[in-house]
């Protein structure tokens, strides 16, 4: 229908503009809430694909705006509302709750299969059918509109020109003939919503394997007891993890606060990491940004990557007691953790050798968790050639007066200031190294002569040492300072 | 109980009689013993490590560098009197400290310069310790520098602490000396440029490159220009907290480091070459 015809029908219309990215937004936002419940939740992916102009319509119901859906897996969660099907009556019941609290008109229903409760959700139409027992999905979808199975619009029409009007109609009829009908999809849509057939369900975020969870009878805001809070969060998981003999490499705050938005927060560590009050420390640096809004009434750990423990056994004391053996074994790890944590790791480096007879290629910056092999800059210092004490990350161009262009400087004048040369050691000649391919993938050519570079060591008249180097060949001489020498 | 020492600095000893005659609570005593920190009891037992070069080493309390302390070594004006273009001398005598220190990792701090930023060469540095020792990190803003030397100076296994900034803020100095006396970790702040003697630092050294050493390999061919020898630093001890006075108000060396031999040494000032106008510049 367009629009001017709805307007003729009925005055007072109201009408806003459609906004299917803030619709996805939204049910994006509606699902990171959902996470209270269980990790496992996924935005209903015929929904989505809706919200999306250009895709096909697929789906006769669903869509954005408020038919949007979403789909939790609640597997083994009930239980922290009650006994068994109790539990998940109360889970069910309290989701519903505090969304419509939230001023969300909803719907939810729970079955054993994604599909049955996808079609309960819609279609039921007394409160007590949304939730399916156990094993009961034939006879719970059996009344419901065909619309129920996620089909096409095409297929649902000739359902209904067919007389298949509620699924329970399409139990008793041949499966061979159906699909040779109507292809593969009714059926495989059927047997998903009677449990015959797995659907994956797939989530927003891959569950993590290890969480533990607060939840607070009056909502928090001091930032005290959200460090409180997450202390007693953090020995739980490290209680789970040491069962497990794993550690931690990331873990993740969310604050579920009572407006209904979370806040996350995540840290990560360079080794497998299981102690609470260093994993504390790291916390410390990241609780101090984070809001409780209004108050907070959820905290959940949890930890998405794990790995298996390397370090040493925990009831060794490892903190009080400075070990100065290794760099893993000191504390100088988790400081660097620390660092990085504020600072970003790019920023947190050590310097290893890289084989290489270019001096401004022989010191590569790597991330502070690689290990720097014993010995290897005992190797490198051998090496022939005066060499700076400071490098500049990129040579400056100078000015130079020589006698002859092919004799040494006389003079060169950097950022401003001129310096008369009085002492001079060189020429020590590097050239490229032909042997490695050209950055796009080609080798030299042979009759190109590769560019070297001749360094002098020089000393001015105030005793200042450089390190220089002429770059080209007769016509093209260009000079450079490349360091600084003690 | 007496709680100040006998000294040749301090108040002459009250017996407590005293002390509480004059209302002295023992809060106030304990500030009082804080302010007195500085005072030599206080650094009893603490440790230093020899630098190596015996004429220095006997004005240094305790015979060398105290490890649990803040040393800051900036680089000097060149003989001339100009601003030095670099700070390599600076450098290579706070690499031969921290060559002397024990073993562990060196944090190194710094803040990127805007326009060309010289990273050290470790290559040159493995002269004095084993480059792979090195934990370097990058700092934008100024507290965030001087919170990672702090968090570098209370983190056992750290062997030394390093901070090239031309920030001098006292309190940050202030700071970083009691984080350094309490963890005995020792902390050095490399000052490309003087700074303003504000912060409480131990000792401070003033190093500046001097010319080199004459040549034993004779000259090339281009007439008025000379080889290089081995590299000479003119060093002046400025402050030197709880060591012993010298004569001269601001003791200075020559030193000179063989990078072949890998030896620092104390040049005998009969073989300063360019004797005469190093001394004038002294004197003024």
């Amino acid at each position: 229908m367009r629009l001017a015809d709805a307007h003729t029908l009925e005055k007072d219309l109201l009408t806003t503009s459609a906004e299917p990215e803030a619709d996805h937004r939204l049910i994006e936002q509606l699902a990171g809430w959902c996470d209270r419940y269980t990790p496992w939740v996924a935005v209903d992916p015929l929904g989505a694909a809706l919200a999306d102009p250009d895709a096909a319509l697929i789906c006769s119901a669903g869509g954005f705006g408020g038919d949007a859906g979403l789909l939790l897996d609640v597997t083994g969660c009930g239980h922290l509302y009650g006994e068994g099907e109790a539990g998940e009556r109360a889970l069910m019941a309290d989701l519903v709750q505090r969304l419509s609290r939230h001023d969300f008109a909803c719907r939810a229903a729970m079955a054993d299969t994604a599909g049955a409760a996808w079609a309960l959700a819609r279609y039921v139409e007394t409160q007590a059918g949304l939730f399916c027992p156990p094993n009961h999905q034939r006879e719970a979808l059996a009344a419901l509109p065909v619309d129920g199975l996620r089909l096409d619009p095409g297929t649902l029409e000739t359902f209904l020109k067919l007389g298949l009007r509620r699924i329970g109609d399409l139990y008793s009829i041949p499966r061979a003939p159906l699909s040779r009908r109507f292809g593969d999809l009714p059926l495989t849509r059927l047997d998903q919503a009677l449990g015959r057939k797995d659907e994956p369900i797939e989530p927003r975020r891959p569950p993590p394997a290890f969480r533990s969870r607060i939840s607070f009878v009056e909502p928090i805001g001091r930032a005290e007891d959200i460090a409180a809070a997450t202390e007693r969060l953090l020995d739980t998981l490290c209680r789970q993890l040491e069962q497990a003999s794993l550690g931690a490499r990331q873990l993740e705050l969310a604050l579920y606060r009572v407006d209904g938005s979370v806040g996350r927060t995540a840290i990560g560590t360079s080794r497998p990491n299981r102690h609470a009050p260093k994993l504390m420390k790291l916390f410390g640096e990241r609780l101090g940004g984070l809001d409780p809004g209004f108050g907070v009434e959820l905290m959940i750990l949890s930890a998405p990557e794990v790995e298996e423990w390397t370090g040493a056994q925990d009831s060794l004391p490892d903190t009080d007691t400075p070990t100065r053996s290794s760099w893993n074994e000191d504390g100088t790890l988790d400081l660097a953790d620390r660092l990085a944590l504020r600072l970003g790791a790019e920023n947190v480096v050590r310097l290893a050798p890289h084989d290489s007879h270019l001096p401004h290629r022989v010191q590569v910056a790597v991330s502070f968790t690689t290990p720097v092999p014993e010995g290897a800059w005992a190797r490198l210092a051998s090496m022939k050639g005066p060499r700076p004490i400071r490098l500049l990350q990129r040579p400056e161009e100078i000015k130079v007066t020589a006698m002859m262009p092919d004799e040494p400087p006389r003079q060169f004048q950097w950022r401003r200031h001129a310096h008369r040369l009085v002492r001079i050691e060189g020429p020590e000649r590097l050239a490229d190294e032909w042997w490695h391919p050209r950055p796009r993938g080609k080798t030299m050519p042979a009759n190109i002569v590769p560019p070297v570079r001749d360094y002098y060591r020089v000393e001015d008249d105030d005793g200042g040492r450089f390190w220089l180097f002429r770059d080209g060949m007769r016509n093209n001489v260009k000079w450079y300072l490349h360091g600084f020498c003690a | 109980m007496p709680v100040i020492s006998p000294s040749a600095f301090a108040p002459p000893v009250a017996t407590p009689a005293a002390n509480d005659a004059h209302g002295l609570t023992p809060s106030l005593r304990e500030q009082v013993r804080r302010l007195e920190r500085a005072h030599s009891v206080q650094r009893a037992g603490r440790m230093a490590v020899p630098l190596g070069l015996p004429a220095i080493d006997a004005l240094l309390p305790e015979g060398g560098l105290l490890t649990g302390a803040l040393h800051e070594i900036e680089a000097g004006p060149t003989a001339s009197g100009r601003v030095a273009a670099h700070d390599g001398a600076a450098l290579g005598f706070a690499a031969h400290m921290l060559g002397r220190f024990n073993p562990g990792t060196i944090l190194w701090c710094r803040q990127p310069l805007l326009g060309g930023d010289a990273l050290p060469y470790a290559a040159t540095l493995s002269a004095w310790f084993n480059p792979a020792r090195l934990l370097i990190v990058t700092t934008r803003h100024e507290e965030d520098f001087f919170w990672v030397m702090e968090e570098g100076l209370r983190t056992p296994g750290v062997a030394a602490v390093v901070g090239e900034t031309r920030a001098a803020d006292p309190t940050a100095g202030r700071r970083l000396s009691l984080a350094a006396e309490k963890s005995g970790i020792p902390a050095l702040l490399l000052r490309p440029q003087p700074a303003p003697p504000q912060s409480v630092c131990t000792t401070r050294w003033r190093v500046s490159s001097a010319p080199s050493a004459v040549a034993a390999v004779p000259s090339p061919e281009v007439p008025g220009i000379e080889m290089l020898g081995a590299a000479r630093w003119q060093v002046e001890l400025r402050r030197n907290r709880f060591g012993t006075p010298s004569v001269e108000e601001m003791p200075t060396w020559l030193l000179e480091w063989n990078d072949e031999t890998r030896h620092l040494a104390v040049v005998p000032q009969a073989q300063h070459r360019s004797a005469g106008p190093l001394r004038q510049r002294l004197v003024g």
